[in-house]
C-alpha cells in the first residue's frame, strides 16, 4: 500500500508534487510525476509501490517534462511498468530500467478479408492447431531455423528487413511496422556472444508467459472513418501477435545493467534506487547501451516477422487459398518496451529527447512523419492486447498525446499473482470457461493457462477508457478472441 | 531448502544453507523448480561451470543464476542437483538432463535474475538468500 500524495489536477490526471520527499524522506524530485487514471482506478494503483517508482524516475538527471505513468501502471524493475520518461538528448541519461528486460516486446495486427461467418468452429480449431504446430511456443521454445553467427548479426542490424529478404513475408509489410522494423543505430559488435547464442536458439518463437497469438473478430467499431483507413470493419477476422526479443533481449538488458551500474559510480550519479542504473546519453556506456538495445529491438521485429509468415502459411494450409487472396496484410506493429530518440514540441519549442517507454505504446497523431503515409491523416494505429481470452483494442494516436511525448497505455497488468491464480483455478477450468464463451484455446501448458486467467488481470477496457478520456489515444475498434495459442 | 515466493507480477525464492555454497545450490534448485513447475529432474548430464569471483556475493549470486539460465536457454538443459565451491572463483557441477515438454511440463519462463530486494544474510544457523526474477 502506497500512501504518498496524489493530487487530482484534471480529468484523468493525478500528480505527485515535486516536493514529495519519498518513503525515505530524502527524495529529490527534479519534476513532478503525473499518473493518468480514472478516479476509480486510484485505489488499485495505490496497492503496490509503483507510484513511488514514478516519483523515483523524476530524480533522473536531464529529465524533460514530467515523469509519466499510464493507467496500467504497476510495479516494475526500477521504472514502473506503464512508465514514460523523456531525457534531454545532450544532457540526459539513458536507463535500461526504463525499457525493461523484454526489449521491444510488442504487438502486431494482421487483417484478413474473412468474416466471422466464413469460419466454422471446426475451421477455427483447425487454424489454431495449425498455428500451434507452426509457431514454436512455450517455455524453452526453440527456433525452427538455426542461424549461424553472421546471419544472427544481420538480424540484429537489419531487423524485419532481414526476415523479408529471406522469404519471411512481403516487401510491403515493412511499411506498416514502427520504425519500418529496424532501428538503424544498431551495432551488433556491442552485443555479447551470450546474447547472440540465446538469439540463435530462439529466433522465430513466441515464448511463454503473457505472450500469445490470437485469432480475433472485430466486435465493435467506434470510429468508422479511422477503421476504414486501417482496413478494419465489424465482424472481420484478424490475427494478433504479442511477443518480444526473447532471451536475446533479456541477455542484452542483463549485460548492460551490469555495465551501467558501474557507470553510475563513474559519472557520480546519485539514485534513489539501484535499479534505475543509467549513464549519460553522450557517454560511451550510454551510447553503447542504446546501440545494443536497438539490436534487441531489431531481433524482436524479425521475430514477429517470421511468425507472421508462419501465420500466413497456417491459414493457407487450412483454407487452401493464398494469403494474398485472404488479404492478410499487416495493419501495424507497435513496441511497448523501448527507448527512442524523438523530436517533441516542449514549451512551444522542438527538442530532441530520448523517450523511455516501459509498458507504454507510441501514440503519434496525424501528420507525424514517422507513421505510414496511408495513416497520416488519422494518426497511427495503437494496438492494445488484452490478456488471453479477454478483449483487445485498436486505437488511434492523437496530437494531444504530445503532452505525454506521444505515448499511451500498453495493456492490462496483473492484479493477482500466478500462485494465487493457480490456487483458484485449474487450466482446464479456464479452457472450459473460454469454450463457453466460444473461444478455443491451445495452450502449451495447462499451468500457464491457469496462471494467465483473465481474472488475474486488470480490466483492459478500464485502462483503454482512461487513455481515451485523457485524450492520449482514441478508441477505433474492439476485438474478441475466437481462438488462442498460448505460450 | 528453498521456498518460492510470489508477488503480484513477479516470482522469487528464499533459499537457505549452512554455508554460502549450500545456499547457492538451493537457490539454483528453486529456480529450476519454478521453470519446470517442480517436476522431477534426473541426473543424466553434468556440466562444469566456472565464474570469476569479484568479492561481491550478491553479484556472484546473480552471475551464477544467470549462467544457469543461459545454459538452459541455449542448450535446452534443466538441472536438479548442484555441487558448488566458492573461492577465488566459483566452481560448480550442475547435474540434470535435457528439458522435455512431456516430462517436465511447463512452469514459468524466467527472463532474468534481478537485483531487486536481493539479500544474502548470514547468522548462526547459516546463510539465507532472497532473490527475485523478472518473468
Amino acid at each position: 500500500m502506497w500512501n504518498g500524495p496524489l493530487v487530482k489536477i484534471g480529468e484523468y490526471r493525478y500528480e505527485i508534487p515535486k516536493n514529495y520527499r519519498g518513503i525515505s524522506g530524502n527524495l529529490r524530485m527534479r519534476t513532478s510525476a503525473l499518473i493518468y487514471a480514472s478516479d476509480d482506478m486510484i485505489s488499485s494503483i495505490r496497492k503496490d509501490n509503483a507510484p513511488e517508482q514514478a516519483a523515483n524516475v523524476a530524480t533522473l538527471p536531464g529529465i524533460v517534462g514530467k515523469s509519466l505513468a499510464m493507467p496500467d501502471i504497476h510495479w516494475g524493475y526500477g521504472f514502473p511498468i506503464g512508465g514514460v520518461a523523456a531525457t534531454d538528448a545532450e544532457e540526459g541519461v539513458i536507463s535500461p530500467g526504463g525499457v525493461g528486460f523484454d526489449i521491444n516486446c510488442g504487438v502486431r495486427l494482421v487483417r484478413t478479408n474473412l468474416k466471422v461467418e466464413d469460419l466454422s468452429k471446426e475451421k477455427i480449431k483447425e487454424i489454431i492447431d495449425e498455428l500451434f504446430k507452426n509457431v514454436p511456443s512455450g517455455v524453452g521454445s526453440k527456433a525452427r531455423v538455426r542461424l549461424n553467427k553472421i546471419q544472427l548479426e544481420e538480424v540484429l542490424e537489419m531487423g524485419a528487413r532481414w526476415a523479408v529478404e529471406h522469404g519471411y513475408g512481403w516487401e510491403e509489410d515493412l511499411e506498416y511496422l514502427e520504425e519500418n522494423g529496424c532501428m538503424d543505430i544498431a551495432d551488433a559488435s556491442l552485443v555479447s556472444e551470450r546474447a547472440k547464442e540465446r538469439g540463435k536458439a530462439q529466433v522465430g518463437s513466441l515464448g511463454a508467459g503473457n505472450h500469445f497469438l490470437e485469432l480475433q473478430k472485430v466486435a465493435n467499431v467506434f470510429d468508422e472513418e479511422a477503421a476504414k483507413v486501417y482496413g478494419i470493419e465489424k465482424n472481420q477476422i484478424v490475427v494478433m501477435i504479442h511477443t518480444g526479443s526473447r532471451g536475446c533481449g533479456h541477455q542484452i538488458c542483463s549485460d548492460y545493467l551490469r555495465i551501467l551500474e558501474q557507470a553510475v559510480r563513474k559519472y557520480n550519479i546519485s539514485l534513489p534506487d539501484r535499479q534505475l542504473a543509467c549513464a549519460p546519453v553522450k557517454s560511451k556506456e550510454g551510447e553503447n547501451y542504446f546501440k545494443a538495445m536497438a539490436c534487441a529491438a531489431n531481433f524482436a521485429w524479425a521475430n514477429r516477422q517470421m511468425i507472421v509468415h508462419w501465420v500466413r502459411q497456417s491459414f493457407e494450409s487450412v483454407l487452401k487459398e493464398d494469403a494474398e487472396e485472404i488479404g492478410m496484410h499487416i495493419v501495424y506493429d507497435v513496441c511497448h518496451n523501448i527507448a527512442k530518440l524523438e523530436e517533441h514540441l516542449i514549451n512551444g519549442k522542438k527538442r530532441l529527447v530520448y523517450v523511455h517507454r516501459k509498458g507504454a505504446t507510441r501514440s503519434f497523431g496525424p501528420d507525424r512523419k514517422e507513421i505510414p503515409a496511408k495513416y497520416r491523416n488519422v494518426g497511427q494505429p495503437v494496438l492494445i492486447p488484452g490478456d488471453m481470452g479477454t478483449e483487445s483494442y485498436l486505437l488511434k494516436g492523437t496530437k494531444e498525446s504530445e503532452e505525454a511525448f506521444g505515448s499511451t497505455c500498453h495493456g492490462a497488468g496483473r492484479v493477482m499473482s500466478r500462485e494465487e491464480a493457480k490456487r483458484r483455478w485449474t487450466g482446464r477450468e479456464i479452457a472450459r470457461r473460454l469454450e463457453q464463451k466460444g473461444i478455443y484455446a491451445h495452450p502449451a501448458s495447462w499451468t500457464v493457462m491457469a496462471e494467465e486467467s483473465p481474472d488475474a488481470y486488470k480490466d483492459v477496457s478500464q485502462v483503454v477508457n482512461a487513455t481515451h478520456g485523457a485524450g492520449l489515444s482514441l478508441k477505433v475498434a474492439r476485438m474478441l478472441p475466437l481462438g488462442v495459442v498460448k505460450g | 531448502m528453498y521456498k518460492i515466493v510470489e508477488h503480484t507480477a513477479d516470482v522469487g525464492i528464499e533459499a537457505y544453507g549452512r554455508s554460502l555454497e549450500e545456499a547457492f545450490e538451493n537457490a539454483a534448485k528453486g529456480m529450476f523448480a519454478i521453470i519446470t513447475n517442480k517436476s522431477k529432474i534426473d541426473n543424466i548430464i553434468s556440466k562444469k561451470i566456472e565464474i570469476k569471483n569479484e568479492g561481491d556475493d550478491e553479484l556472484l549470486l546473480v552471475d551464477w543464476l544467470n549462467e544457469l539460465l543461459y545454459i538452459h536457454d541455449v542448450e535446452g538443459l534443466v538441472f536438479g542437483e548442484f555441487d558448488v565451491s566458492i573461492d577465488e572463483k566459483l566452481v560448480a557441477y550442475a547435474f540434470g538432463e535435457e528439458y522435455n515438454r512431456q516430462k517436465h511440463g511447463y512452469g514459468v519462463e524466467i527472463k532474468a535474475v534481478t537485483y531487486h530486494m536481493l539479500e544474502i544474510k548470514r547468522d548462526k544457523k547459516g546463510v539465507k538468500i532472497k532473490v527475485l526474477f523478472d518473468i
